[in-house]
């Protein structure tokens, strides 16, 4: 079979559906990484066009361009949608893009998930997007504190828009994470052992472990806020047992991360671009992916920082303010690394170049004005000033949009297959630049000079004309810079020159495939020996497309493998699902979900929870065989055993890295729950929780049964025998466990009444939707035995199933005992 | 995964020694605890020291160490981190003010 042949029958099983259809039904990451991409950058215009919406309001004193109810909807959604609708999914596109073509892979772990966290980006988005074109966005600014965002202060559905929106979109951040993380960790070319991977892959690893544990505790202060204001759950009310201080930790637990959530990929690509622009390689590759891991963990001791003046005690502000000096140091290590790979190369001034030039100056001044308002005089003067808009600004400017500028010049020629020939970009690069420090430094001198963030007007006495105006006429030649690089990206596209494959002669995997990159990638998989495989063999493109690597005889299947994570020797073999619509229609049920809530519908919320549950089992059913796969065949004379037929398959890892996530959620439940018994005023509560040492002992029973009956099952199954006694027995186990959590809801004291009652229904409520959940995988596994599609050689579902089990046992006891224990010391 | 777990271990344990210790400080402010509060807070201090020094000797012992050269500087330079993490971020808690 030659190249051409090869290319043929691979792309006929992996292409998508040609034209309009292939949108809605495509689960190839390359096509599903252009549409994020393209969507983020959608969403970043919209965000630039509130920015300057902004800018116009504040450049003239008493301006009337836009009323304060106005105004406050366009800095709030300017914020929103710079932070959960461009910049995440930005990472999110490059990374489902990038990784499996610079990792050596055909594509992501879980295709599907790609794409339903696609559209659930969509969907989330447009709620928020129709929300603004209503006049009903939100307005109580990005970081939406209570009490101004309780019903009381802010009653209409503004608030709700912004709770319900953002959360929709955050399952397409927890689906992307996980997909990030497992594809990293199992699939990658054969050789590439931890210490070969790209370094763009080891940043993507930490910022997706970052959101999988980031996160879930802002959509915990979302759900809890909800509550509050649709069913009067007083999480937040002062005079019922809430604290409304309880939001900003939940929030800054999520929203300190999410600033190094954002820089840490941009630092991806600045460590991979970078060397290929100074004609080296990168310097201190071991300290640098030390010093991500070190900024990711420092990053979330740093959450009170933003509360410095709430009134918390010295010793507090202390830790917290040690933390954030701290965090300057992993920072600066990378910093040095790239200076010293600047130092050992030589740098050429392309223009991804330059933007990378512009991100060193930018950054590290966002860094110095970091570290003062990390010591907590200087942040109680500036806190809230227009200071504090500045330095956010070089921060996620500098750390963020240069690099990822660069970023987009540097990948242009792989999306396109075309070679730059308008030179426009170095115009929009000075206009930029330029104009990014003269509407941020200004912002800065104001912000000194006593101006708050978020006013609407100011006085002419106040002395800010001035500064306001230069401010403003910089943010415009800013927006001036963005039209000409848009304007370029598109006659690029539309009608450059082709070019030819690795332009820049980098090293990394991504190069060693036609420009655009077909639908399947790789034509055979290459066996990694160093971090520049292309550097090492420049020939390496011709051997894969000759078929000399791995998987190289095009089958009936979309099939790739995984590798063991530290070696990278290859050891299972995966068989991909095909093209689907099943994704969109999962995300359209999921937004009725969400939809119903917000307009509180509240009928047609099960109706679309049953949906998503029906999606949910059709999704995983279509997985399934009745024929057991022997060894395949993957070339070089190794034959590898089929995913399904292991204990830790794909799906079990997926598991792992959700229910990290969602243990994530719990902690910080409880941490709430602790928080408020220990801090909130009006503790104690006027009626406790009545004791059931029946209840109690039973729920205990369900769930240390239903753990002992899946390891059973799986005993069972392993021996070659059908376990249908022991799943039936985890599935009556796992309902008087949904008996003891509904009983708690039931009798749990009134939950309207004080934050205790409150904070008990949705423990309760929690523990009962994870037993609901369990029992019907319990259910699916009996479906599954009974149609013939386990076996010996097929039974990763079971082990699946035990990490749902154990997670459901462990919460399920500790909830039981929470309510209960806290019932009788009362 | 071992590998990727030795590279975390020690940041994630300064992590959960930092909430604790704040945690603990929280409760003795909130609950106005008045027996020993330093001594409490000191001794938090110290035992969280003691853990990362402990964690950092187990990424040095062969025993616990990766083979790999690359995990093992990687996981070695965190475990520095943790223990220098928990020094600096956790010394308030011998000369600040507690609960002003």
């Amino acid at each position: 079979m030659n190249a051409l042949q090869r290319h043929r029958k691979l792309d006929l099983v992996w292409a998508s559906q040609p034209g309009f259809r292939g949108w809605f039904s495509s689960v190839n990451h390359t096509d599903l990484g252009r549409l994020f991409l393209v969507t983020a950058f959608f969403f970043f215009l919209i965000g630039g066009l509130l920015a300057m919406l902004i800018r116009t309001q504040l450049a003239t004193p008493g301006s009337a361009f836009a009323g304060p109810e106005i105004y406050n909807q366009i800095f709030t959604m300017h914020g929103t949608i710079m932070m959960f609708l461009f910049a995440i999914p930005t990472f999110e596109g490059l990374a489902i893009y990038l990784l499996p073509k610079i990792l050596g892979t055909r594509d992501l772990a879980f295709p599907r998930l790609t794409a339903y966290g696609y559209w659930c980006y969509v969907f989330g988005g447009a709620m928020l997007l129709a929300s603004m074109v209503l006049g009903i966005a939100p307005d109580g600014g990005w970081f939406m504190y209570p009490p101004l965002t309780s019903s009381i202060y802010s009653p209409g559905i503004n608030t709700d828009f912004w709770l319900i929106g953002i959360t929709f979109v955050e399952i397409s951040a927890i689906a992307a994470a996980v997909e990030i993380t497992v594809t990293i960790l199992k699939y990658r070319a054969p050789g590439m052992s931890l210490d070969k991977m790209p370094i763009f892959a080891w940043y993507a690893l930490v910022t997706a472990l970052m959101i999988l544990t980031g996160f879930p505790p802002l959509i915990l202060g979302s759900v809890l806020l909800e509550l509050e204001r649709a069913f009067g759950l007083p999480f937040f009310q002062a005079d019922l047992g809430g604290d409304s201080l309880l939001w900003q930790h939940l929030f800054w637990l999520f929203g300190h991360p999410e600033v190094y959530i954002i820089f840490l990929p941009a630092a991806g690509v600045i460590s991979t671009v970078l060397p290929v622009m100074c004609r080296t390689t990168l310097l201190g590759y071991g300290w640098i992916v030390a010093a991500a891991v070190a900024l990711a963990f420092l990053s979330f001791g740093l959450w009170v920082h933003h509360m410095f003046t709430t009134g918390i005690p010295h010793m507090g502000l202390a830790f917290f303010s040690a933390a954030s000096t701290l965090v300057a140091v992993p920072t600066g290590v990378q910093i040095f690394a790239w200076i010293g790979t600047m130092w050992k190369g030589r740098p050429e001034l392309h223009l991804p170049m330059l933007h990378l030039l512009g991100f060193f100056v930018t950054f590290v001044i966002g860094g110095l004005t970091g570290v003062m308002v990390a010591v907590v005089p200087f942040d109680w003067q500036a806190h809230d000033t227009a200071f504090i808009t500045a330095h956010l600004h070089y921060v996620l400017f500098g750390g963020f949009v240069f690099p990822m500028l660069a970023g987009i010049y540097y990948w242009l020629p792989h999306v396109t297959g075309r070679k730059r020939n308008f030179r426009l970009g170095e115009l929009a690069f000075v206009l930029i630049f330029t104009g990014f420090h003269v509407t941020f430094l200004a912002m800065h001198w104001i912000g000194l000079m006593g101006q708050r963030r978020r006013i609407s007007t100011y006085l002419p006495e106040d002395g800010w004309t001035t500064i306001n105006l230069i401010s403003s006429v910089g943010s415009f030649v800013i927006a001036i810079g963005f039209a000409i690089v848009i304007l370029e990206v598109i006659l690029n596209t539309a009608s450059a020159r082709r070019g030819g494959r690795n332009p820049w002669g980098a090293g990394t995997l991504e190069w060693a495939m036609s420009t655009p990159a077909p639908s399947y990638n790789f034509a055979s998989l290459p066996h990694v020996t160093g971090r520049d495989p292309l550097t090492d063999d420049p020939k390496l493109p011709h051997a894969l497309a000759r078929g000399e690597g791995y998987l190289a005889t095009p089958g009936r299947w979309r099939e790739t493998l995984t590798v063991d994570i530290a070696t990278g020797q290859p050891d299972f073999h995966v068989i991909y699902p095909g093209n689907t619509r099943l994704p969109i229609l999962m995300a359209a049920v999921t937004g009725v979900f969400f939809l119903s809530l917000l307009l509180k519908f509240y009928w047609t919320v099960p109706v679309a929870v049953i949906g998503v549950a029906v999606l949910v089992w059709r999704w995983v059913w279509a997985l399934g065989r009745t024929e057991d796969l022997p060894a395949q065949d993957i070339g070089h004379g190794i034959a590898l055993p089929n995913a399904a037929s292991v204990d830790r398959s794909p799906g079990w890892w997926g598991s792992l890295f959700l229910l990290t996530a969602n243990a994530t959620f719990f902690g910080s439940l409880l941490f709430g729950f602790a928080f408020l018994w220990t801090v909130a005023p009006g503790w104690p509560p006027p009626v406790w929780f009545t004791p059931s040492m029946a209840e109690l002992a039973l729920g205990i029973a369900g769930a240390g049964v239903s753990a002992v009956a899946v390891r059973m099952a799986i005993r069972t199954i392993r021996q070659g025998g059908q376990p249908m006694f022991a799943v039936g027995l985890g599935l009556v186990a796992v309902l008087i466990l949904v008996a003891a959590l509904g009983l708690l809801m039931l009798r749990a004291p009134s939950p309207d009444q004080h934050a205790y009652g409150a904070t008990l229904l949705v423990l309760g409520g929690y523990g009962l939707f994870h037993a609901c959940l369990t029992a019907l995988m319990f259910a699916f596994l009996a479906a599954r035995i009974s149609r013939g599609f386990t076996s010996a050689a097929r039974r990763a579902e079971f082990a699946i199933v035990r990490l749902w089990v154990d997670y459901l046992a462990i919460v399920g006891i500790f909830i039981l005992l929470m309510a209960h224990l806290t019932g009788v010391t009362a | 995964m071992t590998d990727v777990l030795r590279i975390l271990i020690a940041p994630l344990v300064w992590l959960a020694a930092f909430s604790a210790v704040y945690g603990v400080h929280g409760v003795i402010c909130g609950q106005g605890i008045e027996t020993m509060p330093r001594a409490l807070l000191v001794g938090a201090f110290i035992l969280t020291i003691g853990l990362q020094v402990a964690v950092l000797a187990a990424l040095y012992a062969p025993r616990f160490a990766s083979p790999s050269p690359f995990v093992r500087f990687v996981s070695q330079a965190t475990g520095w981190v943790g223990l220098v993490a928990a020094v600096w971020t956790l010394f308030p808690t011998t000369v600040t003010t507690y609960c002003m």
